[in-house]
């Protein structure tokens, strides 16, 4: 079986998503499980325009998995996507 | 303390960053009394009574942002626009610094313990036993407690081992430190402004978002339009609570349009000096403690409730007033906004005459979304020489101004500090009882909110987020910065 390649995750840190509670998520060190951690790379990503985009049905913050936006995300809602993308 | 992230501070970033939007667009006066319907719409799911409920709060938090007191200024036949109108032509005072929407208010019962259901009437009883006031009583096989004699010590609570006891506080009265949170007659919250020291833990602790602040941010959203010189000064908190380094975040505050921009460690410096000045002085003389005097809550809590620290207090005035000087030194013709974590520098702002607004950190952050500014994106600014002051940034953290007192006092021998790290309901007993027992110390250095500045009622992200991103180069990269080891305090 072939090593599983990681989770890419990028966290907004553009200003609006930061100060609307996307500064929350860089804790992810703290309140992400372990072996979920692991298996993801987790880096920055500059203003993805989510807030600027009318046609968007969520606020921010936004977060992207894998090349996929997801908004209004809390350390919650982080936990569980990345616990099923990792484990899928 | 509420999480400083919460459907409450969502809600309220949302309809400050629309009020400037609009402010900057000038369709505020046509829109404004649009926004309540906007942010909360027909198909939403409310989670007060009803939607109705809720756009009336949002259109009172619009009146607190535009600087309106709810309590005296209220007339529900007046449209925001008209308020509006009345924004332009005149700037609000910057205090009352609070004000309260009673109809947000829950009228929550005076604070009680209760024993629930997963009490299991067990062998040992220890609740029992330990109450001191004997109001346990057992029936059903369970245990109950007799009101009328329970003085709330919390006894039972701790000692009952299935965590049956539990406390039901009341948050806004729990959090004042002054006990100038109180009940009109008709069950609704008043502020005894006698008592009140401006803390703002109060407002941050209302689960119902009834306490609210009183902004000012419309006196500097005009001064912008209409491009006054402007001189911000950045107090030593804001390092960490934007996504980049303090360079970037000068930067970015002359892309808002202020004209320049001074850090409040400049003044720190200053503060510090005559500080030590005065400790060298009194460890010569032998009379005793002295307290540190940058803390503005502190100041009115000794005004208010300590008298007897009047000549404890060291004599320098504040980090800001002495920015402010420079500020106005380098152009007497410029308007000085300071920038801060803290509710209670508007009143000291109020009494300096230096002063000429005050913002929050999270008022800022809405300026920069309204204006559209990406910190991250900013070019670094040029810092130009700190060497001298660039320690006082660490006036942000409980034990930072203290350290930098120490280095600064000429004096041979040991200085001993003992910190006020937050001031709470027990803290404020503790000082009380300074005046028959001195603290045996020769610095007392106090600040108001646990942790210091970086957790003061203004803040945008919690201090284990901001002391990460605080130093160096961290905050240009927020995220990679999270896992870097924190260098252990000195």
């Amino acid at each position: 079986m072939g090593k599983k390649e990681k989770v890419s995750v990028r966290i907004c840190v553009g200003t609006a998503c930061f100060v609307q509670g996307g500064a929350d998520l860089l804790l992810y060190q703290d309140f992400l499980d372990p072996v979920v951690l692991a298996g993801c790379d987790i880096h920055g990503i500059s203003c993805i325009s989510g807030c600027k985009d009318d046609t968007m049905a969520v606020r921010p913050p936004y977060i992207e998995i894998d090349g996929k936006v997801f908004g209004e995300m809390t350390q919650d809602k982080l936990c569980k996507l990345l616990r099923e993308a990792v484990h899928a | 303390m509420l999480e400083l992230n919460n459907q409450y501070t969502t809600i309220k970033r949302q309809v400050h960053t629309e009020v400037l939007k609009q402010f900057f667009q000038d369709t505020l006066v046509q829109n404004v009394d649009k926004i309540p319907i906007q942010l909360i719409p027909k198909q939403r799911i409310p989670t007060r009574c009803c939607i109705y409920k809720e756009r009336a709060m949002v259109r009172y938090r619009i009146m607190a942002f535009l600087g309106f007191d709810i309590e005296r200024e209220d007339d529900e036949m007046k449209s925001l626009s008209s308020y509006v109108q009345e924004i332009m032509e005149e700037d609000k005072p910057l205090s009352p610094l609070l004000t309260t929407i009673s109809t947000a208010c829950s009228s929550c019962p005076p604070d009680r313990y209760m024993i629930s259901d997963a009490c299991r009437g067990c062998f040992a009883r220890p609740c029992l036993s330990n109450c001191p006031k004997d109001c346990i009583t057992f029936s059903g096989g369970k245990a109950h407690i007799d009101e009328s004699r329970c003085i709330r010590c919390g006894k039972c609570m701790e000692v009952c081992p299935f965590h049956a006891v539990v406390h039901i506080p009341v948050p806004c009265e729990q959090a004042c430190p002054v006990d100038a949170v109180k009940k009109n007659e008709a069950g609704y919250v008043e502020i005894d402004w006698d008592r009140c020291i401006s803390c703002g833990k109060c407002a941050i602790s209302c689960p119902f978002g009834a306490i609210v602040e009183r902004s000012t941010i419309m006196t500097v959203a005009k001064k912008l339009k209409n491009r006054d010189h402007m001189t911000a000064i950045i107090a030593p908190a804001i390092e960490g609570q934007f996504p980049g380094t303090l360079a970037q975040i000068k930067h970015a505050l002359l892309a808002t349009g202020f004209t320049s921009v001074i850090e409040v460690s400049e003044g720190a410096h200053e503060t510090c000096l005559h500080e030590a000045e005065e400790l060298a002085s009194r460890k010569r003389e032998g009379t005793g403690f002295m307290t540190t005097s940058c803390c503005s809550a502190y100041m009115t809590l000794v005004g208010k409730h300590l008298p007897f620290l009047e000549n404890r207090r060291s004599s320098a005035l504040s980090p800001m007033a002495y920015t402010a000087m420079l500020a106005k030194e380098r152009n007497k013709d410029t308007s000085v906004i300071f920038i801060g974590p803290c509710l209670a520098k508007k009143d000291e702002a109020a009494s300096l005459g230096t002063i000429d607004g005050v913002l929050t950190f999270s008022e800022l952050a809405s300026l920069f979304v309204a204006k559209d500014i990406d910190v991250r994106e900013m070019d670094a600014t040029d810092l130009e020489d700190v060497s001298r002051f660039e320690d006082c940034r660490e006036f942000a953290l409980s034990g930072g101004a203290a350290a930098c007192v120490n280095k600064r006092a000429a004096i041979g021998d040991e200085i001993s500090f003992f910190p006020v790290n937050g001031i709470d309901r027990k803290m404020a007993r503790v000082m009380k009882t300074w005046e028959k027992r001195p603290v045996d110390a020769d610095l007392v250095e106090v600040m108001c909110c646990e942790g210091g500045c970086i957790n003061g009622p203004g803040v945008v992200v919690k201090p284990s987020v901001a002391l990460r991103l605080r130093g160096g180069n961290r905050a240009s990269s927020p995220v990679e910065a999270m896992r870097a080891i924190l260098k252990p305090k000195e």
